[in-house]
């Protein structure tokens, strides 16, 4: 992975990130990302995104969950080891729809949480460049990659006049890599082995 | 970008003048100061007991659960009580954070986060006891279903029993995933402040490298909306199974149809005490009055008058039934050995009476409410009261059985009964006062989130909308 | 600014249609009066008068449900549903009505058959005497026609009259001196009491004795201490879908601007919920019974499983559990008007069914079908409850329009 180059404005107010965002967009700049402290309803859209498909995944999950308990558990009641059990059929469906229901549960959830970890790229160890340490306390911060046609005391300015708190520019690593936080972060050049 | 605004005949559920930089402030400090001496000594106090527990099991295993005063009829005595009581009273947390999303009760925001941390811990208790009531605790294993050398033998997939394993185990694992996604942010939170190098590197492995990326905010709204959607079903499930380890046998007063929504309402019930318990007390030792206000006590005590009165609801109908099912074995459970207070166990029947379903009728009252003294004494009323609920159903149905030759009338539990029981208050505890001292107890960017519709400082703002016709506001902001 | 449109006015069509409906579902009783009610086989008899019960309590129970939302989200301090709760007062409405219409059916049951009907065993003690029947002589401080009722005139009354005090109250929202604080607080908090007054009551009956008075006292050896909250289940999923028709009704008409697909989301919402409650409930009474499998308990499900009810018994479960679960899944079905609709009618379709199997499965255990009589009765209450809730919902303004939550409403996000 490369390091890039990108311009980064802290905005201190979620209704002026708004139309800055907006701006920001119909000026054609590619906004690499924003970085914000909480869930900000709406800015997904505002930012063009996609919707996540990750329900239906959790939906996929499920039915296979229930598919591996009934299957299982059918299989080994009525084909392995068939037995009587105070009397009932050996085909005793009521009696399974319990652990059908919470392997059904167990799997949607399980496979969700690990998707939900594998798509954004969160696991114990894993370390990104963080645009500005406030950025999970009280800032929304706007980051944008620059191109080889990107003038970026222009877009400084722009931002600037957009209502932006802060902005700076960063060379960085965009993809994730493994590390702690204890050592420090490498902003401006460099590979990405971290320097103690 | 939506609009901001709410009723202002509602109360705020954040006081004071705050930012969005002052709520990371007032829910770290705790975590960045010293502890307290009180923490010292709670936390002292919880050790000890896990201590004595951890004994008191240690003998279980090496003598064998026959030091329990279990007898002939009551198989089942302090242990399953004690197993029904944590469960129900981890339901609360996922009520909180599933249902009450549902239902969309705001200020479940200030006390989702405890509640969920506190369902955890009360499910890890609640695991203890038929662990340990297996005596030879080295073969759980045998409980899971696989291909094994023993012909292969598969555990019972018709009894509830093995139900209640993949239940116990499948709320456990979503309430631990459903409390950890949501802890990821403000772990990271905790991470970007940290001053030490240790705290910087141990926050920043728990927090999984979250930076706040707009998609993967999106992700996590979409995974906590369907964790919730399944934690819903699933909370009724759990205690919906523990009751039919009770309802699906023949046992007068266990055979009843109306358990499963019951033995629910119950588990909220007493699950909301508990929370009530704890929230009075965090708000107090850790000064965050202006995060768990009134407003969040008086909820959640209109939860425990209703739930309470759901219970009295199903206790009455039980009773009822007990005398139109004119079955005899019925009736003699419910009037002679639960309802008439001169029977052996008639004291049981009506203190559960008296604390689950009177007591809590006071809170129809605002000022008691309002009271935090008056609830913090119900709240462990009630803990009492759905103790003696489980108590009542396991002992009063199984003491008399068919046969009068084996009656036993006097069941009482032994030092190291109790001591198991103690020892998981002290498990209980000492997880509650780690969770308290290292993770952010209310969850930080969800109080954002609701901050600016809901903080006091904000209600101000919201003049500009209130004072506008119907017509001119719907045209000014709905589209 | 725009003025919406806040005076329904009934559309001539609806009103013919509902009043046609509603002929030829009274010419549907009359007929099935004159062939089953006067036939002389008493069991004929039976028949038909059961089929008139199960239609009126059912078509009570489900527009009382609306009363039940109403208070429930009152007390809930829900604002949410402002936009459109006039939709579920004017349902309420026809609470009195079908109520007296019950009340005759019940009494007459009761008063006028009395011991010649097999519907109520307990009703001919010198039956049960021959029969050596003494559980159900035992019962018989419970169920006896006095008992009976005063019971049923305390519900209906006071259903109707705790009902009548919430919309009264309500009226008050469309005066502009709700506006401000202090007044709009002190709304709130009357509306909170009258509505904790009618949730306590509703709960004394329909969420404990009058299901097992009306309905489970049919088999009067058989008991199942669930039967109430899930005849509760049953009627208030079927109550929501009626809400949900009404508000898409009156979408259609181009009424109700301030109701948008975020309502109806969380309408669809509910309908979800609640079909997977009343599965909930459905099974476990039902599992419970089967795993125990005592005679004296199985006996309600045998015929209904193994006998003639067995087809009623599965459709049940597949309209009411299998479709829903399917169908309104997905976020986008539940914000789809036709979808909505479509599955609203299929659940109050499922839980009438449901009410069919529960009562009619008692009274008439040899055979189930269907008839025109079923059909027609229901056509008769449905083409009054719409001409009913049409001219109650013309009435009064369609929005309340000085409601304190009613901006927290029109905003509303799911």
């Amino acid at each position: 992975m490369s390091k890039k180059k990108f311009v980064v404005a802290a905005f201190d107010d979620e209704d002026v990130l708004f139309p800055a965002v907006k701006k920001v967009r119909t000026s054609g700049y590619k906004i690499h990302d924003v970085y914000t402290p909480f869930a900000v309803h709406g800015l997904d859209h505002a930012l063009g995104l996609r919707e996540t498909s990750l329900h239906t995944a959790g939906f996929i999950y499920g039915i296979t969950g229930t598919t591996t308990a009934l299957s299982c558990i059918s299989w080994i009641l009525t084909a392995d080891w068939p037995m009587n059990f105070g009397g009932k059929p050996h085909f005793a469906l009521p009696a399974w729809i319990p652990i059908t229901f919470e392997l059904t549960v167990l799997f949607a959830a399980v496979g969700m949480v690990l998707t939900f970890c594998y798509l954004c790229q969160l696991a114990p160890f894993v370390k990104k460049h963080h645009f500005h340490a406030r950025a999970t306390d009280d800032l929304f911060v706007m980051v944008i990659e620059c191109t080889a046609k990107t003038n970026v005391d222009d877009l400084m300015g722009f931002l600037s006049s957009t209502g932006a708190l802060e902005v700076n520019v960063q060379v960085a690593e965009p993809e994730w890599w493994l590390g702690t936080y204890d050592k420090e972060q490498q902003l401006i050049k460099g590979s990405h082995v971290e320097v103690a | 970008m939506h609009l901001k605004y709410e009723s202002p005949l509602r109360e705020p559920l954040v006081y004071g003048t705050k930012d969005y930089h002052q709520v990371t402030e007032d829910i770290v400090r705790p975590i960045e100061a010293k502890p307290s001496k009180l923490w010292y000594i709670g936390f002292f106090i919880s050790v000890s007991l896990l201590m004595f527990g951890v004994y008191a099991v240690y003998r279980d295993v090496t003598y064998g659960i026959g030091q329990w005063n279990l007898n002939k009829t009551i198989g089942w005595g302090w242990d399953i009580t004690n197993f029904v009581w944590w469960v129900g009273i981890g339901h609360a947390g996922t009520l909180i954070s599933a249902i009450l999303l549902l239902f969309r009760q705001g200020w479940r925001t200030g006390v989702n986060r405890a509640a969920e941390a506190m369902t955890i811990f009360a499910v890890m208790c609640a695991g203890q006891f038929p662990i340990w009531h297996m005596g030879r605790v080295w073969m759980a294993f045998f409980v899971m279903p696989y291909p094994n050398s023993r012909g292969p033998l598969w555990p019972n997939f018709n009894s509830p029993l093995l139900w209640d394993v993949f239940a116990i185990s499948t709320y456990f694992t979503v309430s631990l995933l459903f409390w950890y996604s949501g802890l990821l942010p403000d772990l990271a939170t905790v991470r970007d402040r940290a001053k030490t190098k240790l705290r910087k590197k141990l926050y920043g492995i728990a927090s999984f490298g979250w930076i706040g990326s707009t998609k993967h905010w999106q992700r996590h709204e979409s995974l906590s909306l369907v964790l919730a959607g399944l934690s819903t079903p699933l909370v009724l499930s759990v205690h919906t199974i523990v009751s039919f380890d009770f309802a699906t046998s023949v046992i007068p007063g266990w055979h009843t149809t109306i358990f499963p929504p019951y033995f629910v309402a119950g588990a909220v019930f007493s699950g909301f005490a508990m929370v009530q318990t704890l929230m009075v007390i965090v708000r107090k030792v850790f000064g965050l009055g202006d995060y768990i206000t009134m407003g969040h006590i008086e909820a959640m005590n209109k939860v425990i008058v209703l739930t309470g009165s759901i219970v009295g609801v199903a206790y009455l109908t039980e009773l009822f039934m007990g005398w139109y099912s004119q079955n005899k074995y019925e009736g003699y459970t419910f009037w002679y050995s639960r309802a008439n207070p001169f029977s052996p166990y008639g004291w049981s029947y009506w203190g559960m009476m008296t604390c689950n379903v009177l007591s809590p009728q006071i809170f129809w009252f605002r000022k008691l409410r309002r009271n935090l003294y008056v609830t913090f004494f119900m709240s462990v009323i009630v803990n009492i009261g759905m103790w003696f609920e489980r108590f009542v159903i396991i002992v009063t149905s199984l003491y008399r059985d068919y046969l009068p030759s084996s009656w036993s009338v006097y069941y009482h539990p032994t030092v190291w009964e109790i001591g198991f029981y103690l020892g998981t208050f002290g498990l209980f505890f000492t997880c509650f006062f780690l969770f308290a001292k290292y993770f952010p107890v209310i969850a930080i960017a969800e109080i954002k989130y609701v901050l600016k519709t809901t903080g006091e400082s904000f209600k101000d703002k919201m003049d500009v909308q209130e004072v506008l016709e119907t017509e001119e506001f719907a045209h000014k902001y709905v589209h | 600014m725009v003025a919406i449109k806040q005076q329904f006015e009934v559309p001539a069509k609806l009103k013919t249609w509902s009043l046609a409906l509603t002929a030829i579902g009274a010419l549907a009783i009359i007929i099935g009066f004159v062939h089953w009610g006067l036939s002389p086989d008493q069991h004929q008899k039976d028949i038909f008068w059961g089929t008139v019960m199960y239609n009126s309590i059912f078509f009570m129970l489900i527009t009382n449900a609306s009363m039940f939302f109403i208070c429930a989200t009152t007390l809930a301090m829900g604002g949410w549903q402002t936009a459109f709760r006039r939709v579920p007062e004017a349902i309420s409405t026809v609470v009195p009505i079908f109520g007296l219409i019950a009340f005759s059916v019940l009494i007459y049951i009761t008063w006028g058959m009395g011991s010649s009907t097999h519907i109520y065993q307990w009703l001919n003690k010198a039956q049960l005497e021959k029969d050596g029947n003494a559980e159900v002589l035992k019962k018989l401080g419970f169920l006896n026609p006095y008992f009976f009722f005063i019971w049923t005139t305390l519900a209906i009354g006071l259903w109707s009259l705790l009902g009548y005090r919430m919309r009264k109250l309500s009226r008050e929202a469309d005066e502009a001196s709700l506006k401000g604080e202090e007044p709009g607080r002190s709304f709130i908090l009357r509306n909170t009491i009258s509505a904790a007054v009618f949730i306590v009551w509703f709960a004394l009956t329909v969420g404990s004795t009058i299901p097992w008075l009306w309905m489970m006292s049919i088999d009067a050896n058989w008991y199942s201490t669930m039967y109430s909250w899930y005849t509760f289940a049953s009627s208030f999923v079927s109550g929501m879908s009626l809400i949900a028709l009404w508000v898409i009704y009156l979408k259609n008409k181009g009424y109700l601007e301030y109701t948008n697909e975020e309502h109806l989301h969380d309408l669809g919402k509910f309908m979800f919920a609640f079909s997977i409650f009343w599965t909930y409930l459905w099974f476990s009474q039902y599992m419970l019974i089967w795993y125990g499998n005592i005679p004296e308990e199985t006996v309600y499900f045998k015929h209904r499983v193994q006998g003639p009810y067995k087809g009623i018994f599965f459709l049940n479960i597949i309209i009411n559990f299998v479709c829903p679960i399917l169908i309104l899944m997905k976020r986008s079905a539940k914000r789809n008007y036709t979808l909505v609709t479509f599955m609203a009618v299929l659940i109050i379709f499922g839980h009438w069914i449901d009410f069919y199997q529960m009562v009619m499965g008692s009274i008439r255990k040899e055979s189930a079908s269907l008839s025109w009589l079923d059909f027609g009765t229901a056509a008769f209450f449905v083409g009054m409850m719409i001409y009913i809730v049409a001219n109650s919902l013309s009435k009064k303004p369609l929005v309340p329009k000085y409601h304190p939550f009613l901006k927290e409403s029109l905003i509303y996000n799911t």
